[in-house]
């Protein structure tokens, strides 16, 4: 049995191996997209593009507009003279967010009686990231700006003691894991996890439904070999390629772009080797229900979109409605993404992990025998 | 000229009956977009909200009471769990039971009648969105506390009685999404990227197929020229992204009632142009392949690139200049500005031509590409 398996190990390798081209996509590909995502991955926008409308230009209102540009969110792309061609400004694209601020600003903004001094900010809302960023520290810093006019006013009425230089709460707050909002430090687990399910179902459906295409299945049936032993015997060449293509994205993650990985090497190691085989289990699956290669291109296709989607690698899962939360436990990504969060991220170990690696198994398990019990059928 | 078009007519039958027979990868084409659409329209959250906290209150004063309430109130954060100390609320992020926490020293009260009550928020870095949104949440509650008591005080010094409020506010307007609606952002650049991904699979394995499969000789021995092999290729495909596209933005347009605020037939055109510009792409990737295999994988590397590079997700204004140019590779770039263009901003071509221009060449050098690398394959 061994031999027969070490035989199927061998032809599959050599194929492998002859077929440069593709090996060295396979190979260059996850790397490819580090570097790409390494460099391209950045959520938090700052310097957005703004016009500035300032109907009563004093220096009550450069203070203000002043606040927004130093903060390093905003950067001043252009006066103009109205709401009117602000709102064309970025209906162009030339600017993402405009202030309009009316007359009489700063009569406002320094006689206490006079109420309130108001300012319009205008904020194009076709682009999720620079509307939500700009949104937000727009707000927060024009009340912090508030809040230090309301201060002067105090002082200058000569009430307050010199200590009304705080506010009277101040909440800080520490992010964990992740002290300085690295974007790589984010991806970096999540990616190793997409990865090696992409490329593992890729290989297997694919390698199967080609013999099966070409019409060399025949030849393979007429030999004494088993369907679990055929399986086992692509599987493992498959395997042996992704775990190198995982630990290159984990070499060049921590050596290269310095994310630190917490825990403890070798149980994510140990728990990736199970993962993978989730991901071969799939792609038989896969290979099973395709009739031809370009059917199992559409259904991978699919299961990585919707996998990465709905594994909270992207989106976290505790927002998702019931239902998708449960369409999302379909896929091993699902379970592995706390794992490698959990131990890249966070450091933390089985202790606290046990419930997702216990899932992992039973997944495993259970895609594993209905491949092998579908898989035959298929081959007479 | 006239033979010419016979040929044509000939490869356009073959081509349509080939697709038309394999009708289980038709179904999957057919039913794919729509699947993803509501997948991902319902999974999609990016204000994340409801967070679970876990909450230290070591004062319990009537102070600590109103700042968790304060939190709470707002919609952003949920409390999970109450405990002791800041120990056990690390220990909760830690296992996950909490996304965040909130620890509250004793003596709060006390401390905030001397101007100096201080608090602590705790946030699970390992989760992006997460942090993004209670980072800027927590800040933006407890400063908007911090103010409230602020006036309080002032109005107790008696500074003046018309000081209730700020002296300044500040009003957003959020122009064509008022209520910043998640599916208003996603679906217009969904739609464009399902239609991309379906195109560019749709042609990828086409001429890899006829390779593979041996049948390549027996094109080859016909009078036809690469270019009418493209062409050819491509006509039945725009047939079924074009139902694609119409089902994905009835769908959101219907369904999930988001806006379509410019002009339909203009956004029909364009779509048109990107679908050839998706379907030329994948032609070309389907030429440089030796094998279906490799034409899957580097459609697999397209979409990922797609995914993040091309300002569906993220914005691509902060990118380095080499990676905005490794997006200016991919049609979905330019046409995810005309999606958000015409369908959120209902604007024109007047204020698009760019994009436009920048397509159309997209989608003939594509063309002349495959054409030419089918060519040099073939002697």
């Amino acid at each position: 049995m061994l031999r027969r398996i070490w035989a199927v190990m061998q032809k599959e390798l050599i194929q492998i191996v002859r077929d440069r081209r593709t090996l060295f996509i396979m190979v260059s590909m996850p790397m490819i997209q580090l570097f790409l995502f390494g460099y391209a991955i950045n959520m938090s926008v700052d310097h957005i593009p703004m016009v500035v409308v300032d109907q009563s230009p004093d220096a009550a209102s450069r203070a203000y507009v002043d606040t927004l540009v130093t903060s390093g969110f905003f950067d001043v792309v252009g006066y103009l003279s109205s709401e009117a061609d602000v709102v064309q400004a970025i209906d162009q694209g030339r600017a993402q967010a405009g202030i309009v601020i009316p007359p009489g600003f700063a009569a406002d903004v320094v006689s206490p009686g006079s109420g309130r001094a108001q300012v319009l900010l205008l904020v194009d809302g076709s682009d999720l990231f620079t509307s939500q960023s700009a949104y937000n520290a727009a707000t927060l810093i024009a009340e912090v700006h508030a809040a230090d006019v309301l201060m002067a006013r105090i002082e200058r009425s000569g009430r307050a003691a010199g200590r009304q230089e705080l506010l009277p709460l101040d909440v800080r707050v520490r992010i964990l894991y992740n002290p300085n909002l690295d974007d790589l430090w984010f991806l970096i687990p999540g990616m190793t996890a997409m990865l090696l399910q992409i490329q593992t179902i890729a290989l297997t459906a694919m390698s199967i439904v080609r013999e099966r295409e070409r019409g060399n299945i025949e030849q393979i049936l007429v030999t004494p070999i088993r369907s679990a032993e055929l399986m086992l015997g692509k599987m493992m060449p498959a395997a042996l390629i992704v775990f190198i293509n995982l630990l290159t994205i984990l070499a060049v993650g921590v050596f290269w772009f310095e994310v630190p990985f917490q825990g403890n090497f070798w149980l994510f190691l140990w728990l990736a080797f199970l993962y993978v085989f989730s991901g071969l289990g799939l792609g038989l699956l896969i290979s099973t229900v395709s009739q031809n290669q370009k059917q199992a291109q559409q259904l991978i296709g699919v299961i990585s979109l919707v996998g990465i989607l709905l594994a909270g690698f992207i989106f976290p899962r505790y927002t998702m409605p019931p239902l998708i939360r449960v369409a999302g436990n379909l896929f091993p990504l699902t379970y592995f993404v706390p794992i490698a969060q959990g131990i890249i991220t966070k450091g933390v170990g089985i202790e606290f992990l046990w419930e997702q690696v216990a899932a992992l198994l039973v997944y495993v398990a259970m895609v594993l025998v209905l491949a092998v019990r579908l898989f035959k059928p298929a081959l007479d | 000229m006239l033979r010419s078009l016979k040929r044509f007519g000939a490869l356009v039958r073959k081509e349509m009956t080939q697709t038309l027979r394999d009708r289980r990868t038709l179904a999957i084409v057919l039913i794919m977009p729509l699947i993803e659409l509501l997948l991902f329209a319902y999974a999609v959250d990016i204000t994340v909200d409801h967070i679970p906290t876990a909450v230290a209150d070591m004062s319990l004063d009537a102070e600590s009471r109103a700042l968790v309430q304060a939190l709470t109130v707002s919609g952003y954060f949920d409390v999970a769990v109450y405990l002791e100390n800041e120990a056990q609320v690390v220990q909760a992020i830690d296992e996950g039971r909490a996304r965040a926490g909130l620890v509250i020293p004793p003596g709060f009260g006390a401390s905030i009648e001397r101007g100096e009550g201080q608090a602590l928020v705790l946030l699970d870095g390992s989760d992006s969105f997460t942090v993004q949104s209670g980072y800027t949440a927590a800040l933006a509650i407890a400063q908007a506390r911090s103010l409230d008591l602020l006036v309080q005080q002032a109005g107790r010094m008696g500074v003046a009685a018309a000081v209730q409020s700020l002296p300044i506010t500040t009003s957003t307007r959020v122009l064509y999404n008022p209520n910043m609606d998640d599916l208003v952002f996603i679906v217009p650049a969904l739609a464009a990227m399902l239609l991309q991904i379906l195109a560019v699979n749709l042609t990828a394995m086409a001429v890899a197929r006829e390779r593979e499969l041996g049948t390549i000789e027996q094109l080859l021995i016909t009078p036809i020229r690469p270019m009418e092999l493209m062409v050819s290729k491509m006509i039945p495909n725009v047939l079924i992204s074009a139902i694609g596209l119409l089902t994905v933005t009835l769908v959101g347009t219907f369904w999930f009632g988001v806006p379509f605020q410019g002009n339909p037939w203009l956004f029909a055109w364009l779509s048109l142009l990107f679908i050839v510009s998706g379907l030329a792409l994948g032609l070309l990737i389907s030429t440089v392949s030796q094998t279906q295999h490799q034409a899957q994988q580097i459609s697999m590397l397209l979409f990922m690139i797609s995914l993040l590079l091309t300002g569906f997700l993220y914005p691509r204004a902060p990118m380095p200049p080499l990676v905005q140019f490794v997006g200016n590779l991919i049609p979905l770039t330019y046409f995810i500005r005309l999606a958000r263009g015409v369908i959120t901003k209902g604007v024109g071509l007047s204020f698009l031509w760019t994009d436009v221009l920048a397509l159309g060449f997209y989608a003939t050098l594509m063309m002349v590409l495959a054409a030419a690398s089918f060519k040099k394959r073939l002697d």
